[in-house]
């Protein structure tokens, strides 16, 4: 099937080649990982900044609020505020999530899961990666501009975004950082698609590939044909900031030209969407090889899983509507956008019921990177579940706004995505770095973790339900949301251990990379093609490109001599 | 440690203070109904819990109940199984199914019904109603009613500013515009809320039950004083409304200032049917 | 020298054809999409305008953009020689220069274009037709000097003719023509219709 055998370069030598411009994909991979590690840690910095703000307004954020905002003796100012919330969620979506699950084990996994030697463009791989880091300076940049950052909301709707609401030189910077974001992730997009059509390795079919490989194609799909969307909308959105155009002024305060607002609401909804997808499938897929890995049994249905992601993935571009029902489309699309979301929640059931039936009759070892992605089980069951409040009409336009649509997206979109994606970095950290992570602190990462998250997006879901909507700096000046102060204070609390045990991981990460206990070629003892090879993984992966004989997930086979599952690379032992 | 002394002092003095005045429960509730259709949401919303907790209890099944039996000591051996056998398949798309029967379809025909019988059931231009023009800008909101010749955009019309006064138990019906940027009229006790965009009229309608003085806000981010965007909604008996218009109708003819461009934010009434 | 040069381009492996076409249609999509939210954003503002061209404006005269139309066809029509003949394994660099200089010539016509609309008095912020009509032939022009990149480094690459040339030929043809095809597509709907 392989269409060719890549060649082998000799090793670079010198520390800029190897380390900084380097085209192996394997390095590329943990620069990603390192600068989406970075960025999470810059957002959650922020979210606890903004939940500071929300349980104490008017009381200096501790230890380092003083240095940060001295003219306010460290409280936060409400222009910083709103800067504070624009760029947790520009960061968390485009420069942690999409880093870490796409950037880094996209480029880590697929190759070595295909059995091929490295990704079929490596220059436009590293232009890729350099290319965010442009991205991330032109973001960074815009803090320091006179008027600050972009202070819009992450979905920063014109007119608020456009030279009526938002002055400064911070937005169109904004614009710009993420136009350049798209177009670097847009590269990676059509790199990872070509790297999986023709370089698998000979004898495997789609449906041999890992569901993690089916999981970011189908994300490098979904982001070719989407991210181009947002990048129009930036672009115009750019114009009407620099040029003058008016595709997106209207009202009183647009003194030249009408356009029309509700268009790019419309634009960035149809990316905004798939958008969604895109950072969940990764760790779908993630969870769905994990727990067959762990349970010591074939993935329930895998095929199955397989064809409801990809469902899931076409049927995510129709229905972007049910983000607008509040601005009153007209009653026909409201409606059909309201059954086409609805219709979702049947290949979401059904890889529910593979994932639950993967666990059925297994025998499960309670691993981390296991731990993390039930998990991930349990908190995308909430976060999916409490999407149907919000695709129903008559209760969103209530909740649309709240923090019930907080709550919701953050348990799809964060809890979800960030356990995922430490199931996988626990699970990859030998074959990347040659060590184990720390099993007990892992352990300790994961329950705080679960603890603290679930603490903040259950609390902010119930706040939201009692009607308290997004984005405001101090929800106490009114009468109706009196009550909440103790638990605003709860969720914050909750973030506060959420974010000290992440301190867990970092110390856990970089302590195992140099002292962790050496890792064998095949530590969790998996099948598939990564672990045929040495632990850390070699320069250019396989010395004979491997030829795949069966599925990904061969475990507990009673006929098996010796071990309880099959590399991918052996005949099948008939059961 | 004097920082985690002070975390804690801070968190149970407060909470203990806040805990005195509502109940635990009583804190999480939404703020008080005071529409006709407020119930139609929160009974909506409290089927939709009922039946996600359903399933969810069975997701909290599998989760918990097959790590404790099927752990690697209770059960070493696993099953060899792909779940591709017909009666498997049958059980997962039978679970797909009942999902989108017994949830998806069941929330959204009512949602629906609701949707069309009455949040787009604007009552009739002729019906004895209240007419109201908001407009939203940065960071307030203004009111306009018609006033006593009940033609908009004229010099008697009554203004006001964050505070939005209606009768109990009359059809309200708003158009809605913003002047600057995207705002959202939010009525929390009527379970509502409608976006103002620029260049747009957007409606809403409502019928009020109780009488009281209740929040109004702005949900959708329109730059730093958003949280400020606070006007108040003051629900009288007719005969209150009554004597608060005619006072406002003949301090109008005073105050107006005939001259004063930005007194003619209002439009005419666009009438819908 | 041709000779020389036609017997050292050997056809690309199928290996390295395959993934070139797997990539650029890949590529193509992304741009075909950026272009297809423009042109939806054109179509919602034309359907839900009253009148077309919005009050205030007229259209802009037919001249230039149908020179630029003609120009741009041409180009590509002499890049399908091009084309077939380096696949034959010729190295035909006249009807590449051809190409080039017809798209520099497109490029032109879009500069008269524009300072003609400036001289009418359409400025960028003369309301949403003006806007539609310079940001639009900006964002394909600013892909058409990438394409023009694109040609010049192919000359390069057929200095240094190996099996990849040919590839390498049909790949940017790909571009080209696309970007023909999608200034065909906004000619039609923003200045005839």
């Amino acid at each position: 099937m392989a269409f060719f055998e890549q060649e082998i370069h000799d090793a670079p030598t010198t520390f800029l080649s190897k380390y900084v411009f380097s085209f192996d994909h394997k390095v590329i991979a943990k620069q990603f990982l390192w600068y989406g590690i970075a960025f999470l840690g810059i957002g959650g910095m922020m979210a606890l900044m903004i939940r500071w703000t929300l349980a104490f307004p008017g009381q200096a954020f501790p230890v380092i609020g003083t240095l940060l905002f001295p003219n306010t003796n460290g409280v936060v100012p409400p222009d910083t505020y709103a800067m504070l919330f624009t760029l947790h969620g520009t960061i968390m979506i485009f420069y942690a999530i999409t880093p870490i699950l796409i950037g880094a084990f996209g480029n880590f996994c697929i190759p070595l899961m295909i059995g091929a030697r490295d990704m079929v463009f490596p220059t436009l791989n590293m232009l890729s990666f350099w290319l965010a880091v442009l991205s991330a300076l032109l973001l960074l940049v815009s803090l320091f501009t006179p008027l600050g950052g972009a202070a819009g909301g992450w979905t920063s709707y014109p007119t608020l975004s456009t030279l009526i609401g938002s002055a400064g030189v911070g937005q169109t910077l904004w614009c710009l950082a993420l136009f350049v974001l798209g177009v670097s992730s847009t590269m990676g997009a059509v790199n990872y698609i070509a790297t999986i059509i023709t370089l698998r390795a000979p004898g495997m079919g789609y449906f041999d590939m890992p569901l993690t490989v089916w999981g970011l194609w189908l994300t490098a799909v979904l982001n070719a044909i989407f991210l181009p969307v947002l990048g129009a909308g930036l672009l115009l959105l750019t114009f009407d900031r620099v040029f003058g155009t008016t595709f997106f002024l209207a009202g009183a305060a647009a003194t030249s030209g009408s356009g029309d607002p509700v268009l790019f609401q419309h634009v960035f909804w149809i990316f905004g969407h798939p958008e969604v997808y895109i950072l969940i499938l990764p760790a779908w897929g993630i969870v769905s090889d994990l727990l067959s890995f762990f349970s010591r049994k074939p993935a329930f249905g895998a095929k199955s899983t397989a064809l409801s992601m990809t469902s899931i993935t076409i049927l995510s571009t129709l229905v972007y509507g049910h983000h607008m029902y509040s601005g009153q489309m007209s009653p026909l699309l409201t409606q059909s956008f309201m059954m086409l979301t609805m219709t979702i929640s049947i290949p979401s059931a059904v890889f529910f019921a593979n994932w639950l039936g993967t666990l059925w009759k297994g025998s499960l070892r309670f691993q981390t990177p296991m731990l993390f992605s039930l998990g991930v089980v349990f908190v995308f069951g909430l976060g999916g579940l409490t999407g149907l409040y919000l695709a129903t009409v008559s209760t969103d336009l209530y909740l649309h706004d709240t923090y019930f649509v907080v709550g919701h997206f953050h348990y799809t979109m964060a809890a979800s995505v960030l356990l995922g994606g430490f199931a996988g970095t626990y699970f990859w950290f030998p074959k990347m770095f040659g060590r184990m992570m720390n099993e007990a602190l892992g352990k300790w990462h994961f329950w705080l973790s679960m603890l603290g998250l679930n603490g903040i997006f259950m609390g902010m879901m119930v706040i939201g339900h009692a009607g308290m909507h997004r984005r405001i700096y101090n929800p106490f000046v009114y009468e109706f949301l009196q009550n909440l102060i103790p638990l605003n204070m709860f969720i914050t609390y909750s973030a506060l251990l959420m974010g000290s045990a992440q301190l867990l991981f970092v110390y856990n990460f970089i302590h195992s990379m140099y002292k962790g206990p050496v890792a064998s070629q095949n530590p969790w003892e998996v099948g598939t093609l990564e672990w045929t090879i040495p632990s850390p993984a070699p320069h250019y992966n396989f010395a004979e490109i491997p030829v795949v004989k069966c599925g990904p997930h061969e475990y507990g086979n009673p006929n098996l001599k010796g071990k309880d599952f099959q590399y991918q690379t052996e005949e099948l032992v008939k059961a | 440690m004097n920082l985690l002394l002070n975390f804690y002092l801070k968190f149970f003095v407060t909470s203990s203070e806040a805990a005195s005045n509502v109940g635990f429960w009583e804190a999480m509730k939404p703020p008080v109904d005071i529409s006709t259709y407020g119930h139609l949401v929160d009974d909506l919303f409290m089927l939709t819990t009922k039946l996600i907790l359903f399933f969810f209890f069975f997701v909290c099944l599998g989760i918990f109940g097959f790590s404790y039996l099927y752990s690697k000591k209770r059960h070493p051996q696993p099953l060899y199984t792909h779940g591709t056998s017909k009666k498997q398949i049958a059980i997962v798309a039978l679970i797909g199914a009942l999902v989108f029967v017994m949830v998806d379809m069941q929330i959204t025909t009512i949602s629906n019904r609701d949707y069309v019988n009455v949040f787009l059931n604007y009552p009739k231009e002729s019906d004895d109603i209240v007419r109201v023009e908001a407009l939203g800008q940065q960071w307030a909101w203004n009111f306009r009613y018609a006033g006593k010749d009940g033609v908009f955009n004229t010099e008697d019309d009554v203004v006001t500013l964050n505070d939005l006064r209606v009768p109990v138990n009359k059809k309200v019906i708003f158009q809605i515009t913003a002047k600057d940027v995207i705002h959202s009229l939010y009525f929390p006790n009527a379970r509502i809320k409608v976006d103002a965009m620029p260049g747009r009229i957007s409606r809403l309608w409502y019928e009020l039950t109780k009488t009281g003085v209740y929040d109004i806000a702005c949900a959708e981010i329109c730059g730093t004083f958003h949280y400020r965007m606070k006007s108040t909604l003051t629900v009288y008996t007719q005969a209150e409304y009554d004597t608060w218009m005619a006072e406002m109708e003949e301090r109008t003819k005073h105050v107006t200032e005939v001259e004063k461009v930005e007194n003619y934010w209002g439009w005419k009434w666009v009438a819908s049917n | 020298m041709n000779e020389v040069m036609s017997k050292t381009i050997v056809t690309a492996k199928d290996g390295d054809k395959i993934i070139s076409s797997v990539a650029m249609i890949v590529t193509l999509v992304s741009f075909g999409m950026l272009f297809l939210t423009l042109m939806m954003a054109f179509a919602m503002f034309r359907i839900t305008a009253p009148v077309w061209p919005p009050a205030g404006m007229t259209r802009p005269d037919l001249f230039l953009p149908t020179l630029s139309t003609v120009m741009i066809f041409l180009s590509s029509f002499f890049y399908t020689k091009f084309e077939k003949n380096t696949v034959a394994g010729n190295v035909d660099r006249q009807n590449l220069t051809a190409t080039l200089v017809l798209g520099l010539a497109f490029m032109l016509s879009q500069f008269l274009f524009w300072n003609h609309l400036k001289s009418q008095g359409i400025y960028v912020s003369s309301g949403v037709f003006a806007s539609i009509i310079y940001a639009f032939t900006w964002i394909h022009a600013a892909h058409i000097v990438a394409g023009l990149g694109l040609l010049v480094w192919l000359y390069s690459a057929l200095k240094s003719a190996d099996k990849m040339t040919s590839v390498k030929v049909s790949s940017v043809g790909k571009f080209w023509h696309f970007l023909g095809i999608v200034w065909l597509i906004m000619f039609v709907t923003i200045f005839v219709l």
